[in-house]
């Protein structure tokens, strides 16, 4: 049964190992300009006071190769899930009923169950090792960055390992996709018993699951943290006055650690959402813009902010690895369910 | 022939309709938001200095939902013509081989020639079609953003003319579907098998995406090449590296800058002409302050020799691209209507 896996698996693993060795050759030999690069600027051996060096050594990198690999590397996370979906999981059961060679599989000595046990077991092991693979190839490509964007105090370069993408792209939930992925793509075949509309369907929920996932449901996998600060109108993001009504929006300046922000509201003292009215000194043309801000800060504003410190990272990536591992599971018992009562 | 064409095709066009119809309900409910914004910081009424007040629009939506949308855009723009390629274009004539249906279809009262031309041609004319409501619908809603980019800097990666976004704007997208559905279909051809096709597809699709933008693109039509003094005070970059015990060396970097205009090479050469790599002076070695290594520089009278893609030429280049992926599709359908021809029902 595993030799006649590989037989079957031969090409696609073939195939997988090409593609992990040509990222492992473009992540290598663009890996050590980085972190020679993270030396030279005096990452690696300073201890207080880095966010100079870290600015420095981020304006080299904006616009050059490295920024592209960066994003190209992390594009390549979310992909790789998906097209295991579709190449290894949707075909694998499909092909056979479609072609009529499941007679054959399913009257020999090994048992239905344990044809379909053994394929899901065996290639979803491979699905999960492939993208764990890339997985440590990138973080490991990418660590001058994340170290600079945590020593540089966390905004420099947009890195933020605890919010979405890189949350989805780093550390070990990739591991989860692929499994929920491949256990997708099989169960869609089994279900529809046709190679390619399984495999349009394979991508659709799963793009549309990792859309959704992100934006509604992981923000609340551990309840977030809530912190209020006084709101300052001199360092404020976005002060905004729309003129039928004089309602004011105001959005404070979040400088905590490096953090994913969830919400960022502005309160007035009795609790309620500040939306002004906008006082007299902000809608007069000719007074210095100073003096809105003079008299936004008189209002004794607060800032109500909602999010998931960074110190929540692996917390939330088991979680997430769990959940994803738990679904796949479920997948590979449909399928094994109905394989088994299928009439051969 | 167009109703059996249409017959068979029916549920790709189903899915593609219905999504186009999410992204234009997505992209119309949000679109106006953007126009807003960058009306209330007043960009249509700026005429000089329009640099910070752009900077300002595009800083404020970075976090939002609407930069977000900004790179699924990009994100989608590419991913179509790959998908187009793979499910709608692999499978066409793979399908029919694999299951046998090929000696039915090929023994009509339609000759061959006239089956793979029909379905080359109608559902190519779909693929087409699809990208360019698509590109129509994103350019439209990006239209904001790609002006106030326009306005500054030379260094970002989101530039009309870089090449992440250039291929994702314009008529550019119509002709990466004609050419991925023709590849689609040429894999199916030769190696009549729809799985392997589409991941063929898939891999050589990509591979001449990136070629292209890296390699081709940027000299379709020759760049423009100017100098300018270097300034060591506001040069983007001023490095000095030692390789070992070897002496030191310094990589410069100046902060030649067009608005909208794609930068593709900025060297720094010497009053004689050659590149300049140092060796660096003593005023940038010696622990003293950096404003005496940045005059000791300017000193040297070094100048920057620039070549780079003016804004004004994004609809020539735009074009040009364009001919090249459809003489890439139109050859490729020659190569499969002839493979067709010949091969023995």
């Amino acid at each position: 049964m595993i030799w006649l896996s590989w037989r079957q698996f031969r090409l696609q693993a073939v195939v997988a190992a090409a593609a992990l060795a040509v990222v492992a050759i473009a992540l290598l030999s663009t890996g050590a300009h980085l972190s020679a690069l993270f030396d030279s600027n005096g990452l690696a051996t300073c201890r207080t006071t880095c966010s100079t060096d870290a600015v420095n050594f981020n304006n080299q990198l904006k616009g050059s190769t490295t920024e592209l690999i960066f994003y190209g590397s992390t594009f390549l996370m979310y992909a790789v899930p998906g097209l295991i979906g579709i190449f290894w999981g949707a075909p694998l059961v499909a092909r056979e009923l479609e072609s009529g060679t499941f007679r054959l599989a399913w009257n020999q000595s090994v048992t239905k169950s344990r044809w379909i046990a053994v394929k899901l077991g065996l290639i979803g092991l491979a699905a999960m090792a492939t993208i764990g693979l890339l997985s440590l190839m990138t973080s490991w490509w990418a660590s001058p960055l994340y170290d600079a964007a945590q020593k540089g105090g966390g905004n420099s370069f947009s890195i933020n390992k605890i919010a979405p993408p890189l949350f989805g792209a780093t550390g070990i939930a990739p591991v989860g996709y692929a499994a929920f992925a491949f256990a997708l793509g099989v169960a869609a075949g089994v279900l529809i018993r046709r190679t390619i509309p399984a495999m349009a369907v394979t991508l659709v929920i799963f793009a549309a699951v990792q859309v959704v996932m992100p934006l509604l449901i992981q923000p609340h996998l551990i309840s977030p943290a809530r912190l209020t600060a006084p709101f300052n109108a001199n360092t404020a993001n976005e002060i905004m006055i729309s003129s039928p009504g004089n309602t004011m929006t105001v959005v404070g300046n979040f400088s905590g650690p490096a953090a994913w922000v969830l919400s960022d509201e502005t309160i007035t003292p009795s609790g309620k959402v500040f939306t002004g009215p906008a006082g007299s000194a902000c809608l007069s043309s000719t007074a210095p813009p100073q003096q809105c801000n003079n008299w936004l800060n008189s209002q004794h504003l607060r800032q109500l902010i909602t999010y998931q410190p960074a110190s929540r990272y692996w917390p939330m990536q088991w979680l997430e690895l769990a959940i994803y591992l738990v679904v796949a599971a479920g997948l590979s018992v449909l399928c094994v369910w109905q394989v088994r009562r299928r009439r051969g | 022939m167009v109703w059996l064409t249409w017959r068979q095709f029916r549920w790709q066009a189903i899915a593609a309709a219905a999504f186009l119809a999410v992204v234009a309900i997505v992209l119309g409910v949000t679109g106006p938001g953007l126009v807003t914004r960058y009306d209330q910081i007043g960009l249509p009424s700026c005429h000089t200095a329009c640099a910070a007040l752009a900077g300002h629009y595009i800083n404020d939506l970075e976090f939002t939902t609407y930069g977000k949308l900004f790179y699924a855009g990009l994100v989608v723009m590419y991913l179509v013509p790959a998908l187009i390629g793979i499910f709608w274009g692999a499978p066409l004539i793979s399908r029919e081989f694999e299951a046998g249906t090929f000696r039915l279809a090929w023994n009509q009262s339609v000759t061959r020639t006239r089956w793979t031309l029909g379905k080359l041609g109608l559902i190519g004319l779909a693929s087409v079609a699809t990208a360019g409501l698509l590109s129509l619908a994103i350019s439209w809603w990006a239209s904001p953003i790609d002006h106030a980019l326009s306005y500054g800097q030379s260094g970002s990666h989101f530039l009309r003319l870089s090449p992440l976004v250039f291929g994702a704007r314009g008529v550019a997208p119509l002709a990466y579907a004609a050419f991925a559905f023709a590849l689609g279909v040429t894999a199916g051809v030769l190696i009549r098998r729809a799985v392997p096709a589409m991941a063929v597809t898939l891999v050589v699709f990509a591979a001449v995406q990136i070629l292209m933008a890296t390699l081709v693109q940027p000299h379709l039509i020759p760049p423009v090449q100017a100098t300018a003094p270097f300034n060591a005070n506001t040069a983007n970059e001023v490095v000095m590296t030692s390789n070992g015990n070897g002496p030191l060396t310094m990589i410069l970097k100046g902060n030649y800058s067009r608005p909208g205009a794609l930068i593709l090479s900025n060297q720094t050469i010497t009053a004689s002409g050659r590149v300049f790599d140092g060796p660096p002076g003593h005023a940038c070695t010696a622990n003293v302050p950096q404003q005496d290594c940045n005059n000791w520089l300017n000193s040297l009278h070094l100048r920057q020799l620039v070549s780079y893609q003016p804004a004004s030429r994004f609809w020539p280049l735009q074009f040009a691209e364009t001919g090249v992926y459809l003489v890439l599709a139109a050859g490729l359908g020659a190569l499969c209507t002839w493979q067709i021809r010949r091969r023995r029902p």
